[in-house]
């Protein structure tokens, strides 16, 4: 192959490569196969050549860019980078039943305590996309996303009228917290799931675990949960110093400056841009109402003004009037 | 079940002993009921068999409304009601009858691994190819479903189930697969299955576990279950452990107890062999 795939994902924050489950998944599995990817790491999904994130640019004309981590993963192994290639058959079945956990049990939670619990979503999730999304789809994504994850836990739980709460939230934590010891017991002392090198099941379970390691939520019972299981935080925290070096030590520092100077100086210039921002937003609406309303109207006048005399001076002195 | 109800249940459920008047109702047998709801519920029925909990099956055309989380099949013990085979393995604990407690930490991951794997793969394969396979859904589910109401509400009814299940598909990201990768992944979901069993009688040793009876009630309700096209069941049958493991668990659980006593209500298709 003369190309490397190029992958399209979200980009890194809280000192992870990424900050999607999905994006961090494909990443994972990519450094752990060895695959040279070229990574583009943006903050507009519609930028995208599948609208969605994570996503691979192949090089084949049948299928031209993958968007599901689980076909981007095959697309891989296909290009014989193969993380998989030492287990046996029985480890390859255990994956797919790990993997079904994951997607079952705590994947639900995930969405729910990172886009639907109220204070994580309007504090933090919110909060960061509206932030890295370019104007103007940093107003419609975060909600739509927000919409459509709400959608989709009512719909995998059965129940059309399901309501964000406490009842809600009991039972996704109670799912998730079973499998997240379920995890720990499985993993034991190993350092990854198969013996000693990572494998697709790792990424999996990387890609799931490490946004709540590190991303700080205002709510954080999930996260309590996973700290206190050791080897769980330890496995998570040793694949990003072994395989993300460059993300794991860069957030301190950043984070550091960003804290400590954030009051005044850091934010002042993007503070400064989003109030000339909103102030042209807030003119623009404002004359555009006043113009389809007629309180302002510019061509009414021309006709009246030709009849009366020569059109240049008449046009001057009109506009002055509109203003 | 809410997990309030589900704490008050289980302890008031530690205190009775398991009656003989319990009813675990499901659709109508021979008109109504679909290949996904009949796997789940012969699964429970062998689950209740496994630890020798005897329960009357009841075909009703409304279980579906009947059932607290509106999914059949459920089981009425004594004054409590609990539905899906997750709940009623906890409510069979409650009162003392586990098939795990043998495991250990790490059979038991495995275990629940593997009923979610079932659940995430053979579940939703089977719901796809009821009600996103148009052919199946307008010559089998959607008759089925809604054989017991007259005009128009059957097809309101038949509709909304199926627009509600193809969002479902939508969400989870199945919506734009085809059928042959749908069997694609009914049949890396058996091979996976397939591998785990190895040349064990069950899938943790001697013992039969609540995998076991979920895994037995899908594939079982699979083979036995004639659908538009046989490759599902195609699928299943290239892998000759699992049939074993069918027939194992038919001739000892639900075979010798049909002979002892005709008049329990007995809701398993067709006999395989």
């Amino acid at each position: 192959m003369a190309a490397p795939l190029e992958l399209y994902c979200w980009k890194g924050d809280w000192g992870l490569p990424s900050v999607d489950t999905d994006c961090l998944t494909v990443l994972a599995y990519a450094k752990f196969a060895g695959a040279p990817l070229k990574v583009h790491k943006i903050t507009n999904p519609w930028r995208s050549p599948t609208g969605t994130l994570p996503a691979l640019k192949t090089t084949e004309e049948s299928t031209r860019s993958l968007s599901k981590p689980s076909n981007i993963i095959i697309h891989l192994r296909k290009q014989k980078y193969n993380a998989d290639y030492d287990l046996s058959a029985k480890e390859g079945a255990d994956t797919l039943a790990f993997v079904s956990l994951l997607e079952e049990k705590l994947l639900p939670a995930l969405i729910y305590t990172l886009w639907v619990d109220s204070k994580n979503y309007v504090d933090v999730t919110r909060r960061w996309y509206a932030e890295n999304i370019p104007f103007p789809l940093n107003f419609l994504l975060p909600n739509r996303i927000h919409n459509q994850q709400l959608e989709r836990l009512r719909l995998v739980r059965g129940d059309p009228t399901l309501e964000p709460g406490e009842q809600l939230e009991k039972e996704l934590y109670h799912d998730a917290l079973e499998c997240m010891t379920l995890l720990s017991q499985r993993l034991g002392s190993h350092k990854f799931f198969f013996g000693d090198s990572p494998s697709s099941l790792d990424a999996y379970v990387f890609g799931h675990l490490a946004p709540l390691l590190k991303v700080k939520l205002p709510n954080g019972k999930l996260q309590q949960h996973l700290n206190s299981l050791d080897n769980l935080r330890h496995y998570c925290t040793n694949i990003l110093i072994l395989y993300f070096p460059s993300e794991g030590g860069e957030p301190p520092i950043r984070k550091v400056s960003v804290h400590s100077d954030s009051s005044d100086f850091d934010s002042e210039p993007h503070k400064r841009r989003k109030q000339i921002l909103s102030v042209l937003f807030a003119m623009g609406s404002m004359l555009g109402y006043a113009i389809l309303m007629g309180i302002v109207s510019i061509q009414h006048i021309r006709p009246q003004a030709a009849l009366v005399g020569p059109r240049h001076i008449e046009e001057g002195g009109e506009e002055e009037e509109d203003e | 079940m809410s997990l309030a109800a589900e704490a008050f249940v289980s302890q008031i459920a530690a205190a009775e002993p398991w009656p003989e008047n319990a009813t675990l109702y499901q659709p109508l047998r021979e008109d109504q009921i679909l290949l996904s709801d009949c796997a789940s519920s012969l699964a429970v029925q062998a689950y209740l068999r496994m630890c020798n909990l005897p329960v009357h099956v009841s075909c009703r055309s409304n279980a579906e409304y009947m059932s607290p989380s509106g999914k059949v099949p459920f089981v009425h013990v004594g004054n409590q009601v609990v539905s899906e085979l997750g709940p009623i393995v906890q409510f069979t604990k409650a009162k003392g009858h586990s098939l795990s407690d043998g495991l250990d930490d790490v059979q038991r991951a495995e275990m629940k691994a593997y009923m979610e794997l079932v659940n995430n793969m053979l579940l939703t394969a089977e719901l796809y190819i009821q009600w996103c396979d148009d052919t199946t859904a307008t010559e089998i589910s959607r008759p089925r479903y809604s054989s017991p109401y007259s005009w128009p509400l059957n097809q309101i009814l038949a509709y909304q189930k199926q627009w509600e299940v193809r969002r479902k598909m939508n969400a989870i990201g199945w919506a734009g697969k085809s059928l042959e990768q749908v069997y694609e992944d009914v049949s890396q979901c058996c091979q996976a299955l397939s591998q785990r069993l190895g040349t064990q009688p069950y899938f943790f040793n001697k013992q039969p576990t609540e995998l076991d009876a979920l895994v037995f009630g899908h594939l079982f309700t699979i083979l036995t279950t004639r659908l538009t096209s046989d490759e599902l069941g195609e699928k299943i049958k290239s892998y000759s452990n699992l049939l074993a493991f069918c027939r194992r668990i038919e001739q000892s659980y639900f075979e010798d107890s049909q002979a002892g006593s005709s008049s329990r209500g007995y809701s398993k298709g067709p006999s395989l062999f």
